[in-house]
């Protein structure tokens, strides 16, 4: 069949983005519609003495002006972390309330104060503009080095020193006994860079209260619309579950930012019922860089010890992470076990300790942005990597290959048991597909031109499909992270395909059908897929960590297994076979070397009239299923960047950027590249140019995309994408997850090229010009003196 | 209030709106065509881009009275009829040029522009005169190596 | 932010340092000054209009005169708030030495910005600000000449 697992078939979803016919949550209009405008606060730290709202609420078209003490009067509940971390100490992390409207206190430059409702957007801005908060304000700090020192300002009343916790993984005494006895140490202090998601589309919500029925719908800007819905019931207490619909139309991409369930969801629902209109409320992009959740932000120091054959004894990470100025839903769960859970990399380490303390600072709060923890992982492995090759004189490509794991089930010292690979495999392709054999002759030609020409690798590992959940369970998470689906055959033979997971530009409207078609020989165009409402839809988990594929398609495939079964027992019976005979192909159903032959449409059918069913079977044709994986996936893969950079200006042109990955099985090459690509160029993104930063003060600086520096088509190349899969053992379909590779694997692969050609390793994200014509000139001037 | 009349994808539109309303808004809430969309408040997203008298426009940019007479399309204006897709419209579909959808108005809109003003001035459209094109366009999904692509593969099928 | 300046006036130093405190001739040398009122022997209160970058704010402000040595020193304390634009505070050390019958002017100041000017505006504040202060003083200038 033509439009199966593997092949390249066009999306079903694109015609109607490609006509302005898609359906985003700011396109919605519900009748008696008011528009919500959040006052917030300027200040990255004060007490709020006082609100004064009379001249907002004079103004014409205002609704009303609600505030954090309204709120919490209706016992909306605090915003939840939804991941607990123990600290080394045994004792519970220690996170602060978070009320969707601050009551007493702010805490980052964009916390919000009040609500504004108003008949039009224009009117609700001008009377947010119009209220007056006094605030007393306080000293800030806006990054973890200035929050851990004596004498800070303290963020939250329970969390003495700003720390949230301390916490380690792995094997401290055998790692610092490996590494006292190595014959080689190579140390660096690195930092990962703050950064932005930016989804092209910015947050948004329609809330509407029925008060007739006591009933709440939103539509929302989320990636996991069922989970949103199970908080808001169970923890904000805006509605019980049964009265509360959650829609997450199209979403114009995610990234992590829309995982989480922020203030002004559940304040629009909140005030809907108060005012009894619609509230939609739709972020400006200023907004977006204030209040959606940063990414990354850690400091470390790391030490990785090699014997006198260069084999890696030891590794010793200490990590320093900024989350913010509360807890948001994950956060607390990316520095921890999805970073440190990844630093034995692709290698054989027989000693690996971290430990990681984590900091309150007055900015927005940081959480999981593509990748999540192993992108910091990934650079810092593959950056120490690279360094002790340097320092150890050999062929970095070759101190990996000596190090990688080869025999699979690998346990290694920090939780993870990788089940399948094949390092080397990668490693040898993408050095072929990148030409690297020729690569010193390009430098000697780049060096003609007055360039300085530079190669880097990157050997990045992941894991995606975060399982199983009694595992997840027992490191602190709170919910379960499996996936359900429904096969609904309808009578006419057509199919949908009800799942917990989310599209938001994946193209799962196109892949899940390929999978459908695959088993069942049918055209996509006869599938349909469902996802994104509660009200349709069974309790799902969602859209994130490359889930999708390896947890949302399992248990697509699984419910797929239950409808096959009662296909062929239907068929067998009508057409007086055996089922072991039946065969499903060309549309339809037929028993193996004869003629007999059933219609798929006419299997449909005879399950709904249910006049000739086998004895005891129930009618209809309708399998739903929960797949828990038995382990997390592990993709993997190999990059080489070759840069160009002008001494004279410090500019960097990456001219070549090579991945070799390993997703396993791939359902739609063409979709699985494109997000290799968006993923590598969101890494080329935090290694050149994006950057979140805030003053001493706590100020926004990089605030819009003036000064947030978003990779646009002309700093980035074309991609040259390899594969070679090994098959995941751990779910049905062999899949891996391919939507964070690229962010995860590329940054470290630009710096190592770019330190490689201007000879200093004294880099860090993002390598600016400046910062590079810096470095240069240090090499030069370290020169100069000798 | 001012009266503003304008023609949008072929079609004559007018309405009384306040003087400061911007053109993107006044084609997404009055005219509620919600293909032209938000994507920032500082002009360099490129996702509200739409065609003003046949040049490219970033409609957060102008206002709506300042469009007064002007011929507007749209992304739901560029195709020749319902049933058929624009040949720029098709390269993003065929050379999968598209992720969440949400810069693809923009970036069809200004493609196309970017096609006939090379086409004009007898200049050959190259990758790297893509890329330069590209400026005003942030995606954040694609890596813009398959938006590129789609671009060159609607040049040719524009100019066919 | 930290900016620090040095002018010639062609006054005494005694009409100088009356001149920084006559709200008519201050309020005449601050650009987009709209209103200024002495609320005490040390203290204003004033409304200025201002834009920095894509912002354009108007900031409702108290002004306050420290630690003054008359002729030679003072220390000018100011705050002002511009709705959602944000804030601006900060704090100015203005020096006056007698050069004849000149007067030079020398000042340190720290200011500080937040909300929407500190986010949008970043880039541009140090520009501005500077931009600023030499038109304070150069209207400054053509108050003390045409008095």
């Amino acid at each position: 069949m033509s439009e199966g697992i593997g092949t390249r078939v066009l999306r079903k979803e694109d015609k109607r983005f490609l006509t302005g016919k898609g359906r985003y949550t700011d396109d919605i209009v519900e009748p008696n519609q008011a528009y919500a405008a959040f006052v917030r606060s300027p200040h990255a730290h004060a007490e709020i003495n006082g609100i004064d709202k009379s001249a907002a609420l004079a103004m014409e078209g205002v609704v009303d002006v609600l505030d954090g003490h309204q709120l919490t009067g209706d016992e909306i509940g605090n915003i939840i972390c939804g991941w607990g971390i123990t600290s080394k100490d045994g004792t519970p992390m220690n996170m602060g309330a978070w009320s969707a409207l601050a009551t007493a206190k702010v805490r980052y430059v964009g916390d919000a104060v009040c609500v504004v409702i108003a008949d039009t957007k224009a009117q609700a801005q001008a009377a947010a503009e119009a209220v007056d908060v006094d605030y007393n304000v306080l000293p800030a700090v806006s990054n973890v080095l200035a929050s851990m020192a004596d004498g800070a300002p303290q963020i939250h009343e329970n969390a003495p020193g700003n720390q949230i916790f301390d916490w380690e993984i792995g094997l401290k005494d055998e790692t610092d006994a490996a590494l006292a006895g190595a014959a080689h140490t190579t140390t660096m202090d690195i930092t990962n860079n703050r950064l932005s998601p930016n989804p092209m589309e910015p947050r948004s919500a329609v809330a509407t209260y029925n008060e007739a029925e006591d009933h709440y719908t939103l539509y929302t800007t989320s990636q996991n619309p069922h989970v949103a819905r199970l908080v808001l019931s169970a923890f904000y207490n805006v509605a019980p579950e049964h009265k509360l619909r959650v829609i997450a139309p199209d979403v114009g991409g995610g990234f992590g930012a829309k995982i989480y369930i922020y203030p002004e969801e559940i304040t629009c629902l909140w005030a809907s019922m108060k005012t009894e209109r619609s509230i939609k409320w739709t972020s400006t992009r200023s907004e977006a860089f204030l209040t959606d959740a940063h990414g990354r932000d850690h400091v470390s120091t790391a030490t990785m010890g090699f014997d006198a054959n260069n084999k890696i004894v030891g590794f010793k990470v200490n990590t320093k992470a900024n989350l913010g100025g509360y807890m948001s839903l994950f956060s607390s769960s990316v520095p921890t076990y999805l970073y440190a859970t990844l630093l034995s990399g692709q290698y054989n380490i027989p000693a690996v300790y971290a430990d990681v303390q984590t900091y309150y600072t007055n900015t927005v709060p940081v959480d999981a942005y593509r990748g999540a923890g192993r992108p910091e992982a990934s650079y810092l492995v593959e950056r120490m990597m690279e360094t002790a090759a340097r320092e150890l004189g050999v062929d970095p490509g070759e101190l990996r290959r000596a190090n990688f794991v080869q025999e699979f089930p690998h346990q290694t010292p920090v939780i993870m048991a990788y089940d399948s690979g094949d390092f080397a495999g990668n490693l040898d392709q993408a050095k072929a597909a990148a030409d690297v054999a020729g690569f010193e002759g390009r430098k000697a030609e780049a060096a003609r031109r007055g360039k300085l020409r530079g190669l880097g690798y990157s050997n990045y590992i992941e894991a995606c499909g975060i399982a199983p959940s009694a595992a997840v369970g027992s490191l602190g998470a709170g919910v379960g992270l499996w996936e359900s689906a429904e096969v609904r055959v309808n009578p006419v033979g057509t199919i949908e395909i009800l799942t917990g997971s989310h599209s938001h530009g994946q193209g799962h409207e196109t892949t899940f059908a390929q999978l459908v078609s695959d088993r069942f020989d049918l055209p996509t165009d006869n599938i349909q897929i469902v996802h994104g409402d509660t009200d349709k839809v069974q309790f799902g988990m969602g859209t994130y960590g490359s889930r999708s594929g390896a947890v949302g398609m399992s248990a697509i495939s699984k419910a797929l297994d239950k409808v096959e079964a009662k296909v062929k027992k239907i068929a067998a019976h009508v057409l007086e076979a055996s089922e072991d005979d039946i065969v499903i192909e060309g549309g339809e159903v037929k028993v193996k070397g004869t003629d007999k032959a059933m219609g798929w449409h006419e299997v449909g059918l005879s399950a709904y009239t249910a006049h000739n069913l086998p004895e005891g079977m129930e009618p209809g044709l309708k399998e739903g299923a929960f797949y828990d994986p038995t382990n997390f996936t592990f993709p993997a893969g190999c990059y080489i960047c070759e840069v160009e950079v002008d001494p004279k200006t410090g500019v960097t042109e990456i001219v070549q950027f090579t991945a070799s990955d390993d997703f396993g099985t791939i359902i739609n090459p063409m979709i699985v590249e494109g997000q290799v690509h968006g993923g590598i160029a969101q890494g080329i993104g935090q290694a050149l140019l994006e950057h979140a930063v805030y003053d001493d003060d706590g100020q926004l600086l990089s605030g819009s995309y003036m000064d947030y520096t978003m990779p646009r088509a002309d700093d980035l190349p074309f991609y040259n994408v390899n594969h070679h899969s090994t098959e995941c053992p751990g779910n049905p379909l062999g899949m891996k997850g391919c939507g964070e590779a690229g962010a995860i694997g590329s940054p470290p692969a630009v710096i190592n090229a770019i330190t490689s050609a201007i000879g200093n390793n004294n880099l860090s994200m993002p390598a600016t010009p400046a910062k590079v014509w810096a470095a240069i000139n240090e090499v030069s001037a370290a020169q100069a003196a000798e | 209030m001012t009266k503003v009349s304008m023609t949008v994808n072929g079609k004559a539109r007018s309405a009384e709106v306040p003087d400061n309303t911007l053109l993107v808004d006044y084609i997404r809430e009055n005219l509620r065509l919600t293909g032209t969309h938000v994507g920032c408040d500082t002009s360099q997203c490129g996702a509200c881009v739409v065609h003003v008298d046949g040049q490219a426009v970033k409609a957060c940019t102008m206002l709506a009275v300042s469009a007064q007479g002007s011929d507007i399309t749209t992304i739901e204006g560029v195709a020749a009829s319902k049933n058929e897709l624009h040949p720029m419209q098709l390269a993003f579909k065929e050379n999968h040029g598209l992720q969440c959808g949400f810069c693809t108005p923009g970036m069809i809109m200004t493609a196309t522009d970017m096609v006939e003003r090379y086409k004009a001035a007898g200049k050959e459209l190259d990758e790297q005169s893509i890329r330069e094109e590209l400026e005003g366009n942030i995606c954040r999904c694609t890596g813009y190596h398959n938006i590129v692509k789609s671009i060159a593969d609607g040049a040719s099928k524009m100019n066919a | 932010m930290d900016m620090s300046g040095e002018y010639r006036i062609e006054a005494s130093i005694d009409q100088v340092w009356a001149a920084i405190q006559n709200p008519d001739i201050l309020k005449a040398a601050i650009p987009g000054c709209e209103e200024l009122d002495k609320t005490s022997d040390t203290e204003m209160s004033a409304k200025v209009s201002l834009k920095i970058g894509p912002v354009k704010a108007k900031f409702a402000g108290e002004v306050e005169l420290q630690d003054m040595i008359e002729p030679t020193s003072l220390k000018i304390q100011g705050e002002g708030k511009g709705g959602i634009a944000g804030f601006a505070k900060g704090g100015a050390d203005v020096q006056l030495a007698a050069d004849g019958d000149e007067t030079i002017l020398t000042y340190t100041a720290k200011a500080q910005v937040g909300g929407k000017i500190a986010q949008l505006g970043s880039r541009l504040i140090q520009s501005t600000a500077a931009k600023l202060a030499d038109k304070f003083f150069a209207n400054l200038k053509d108050q003390l000449a045409n008095t």
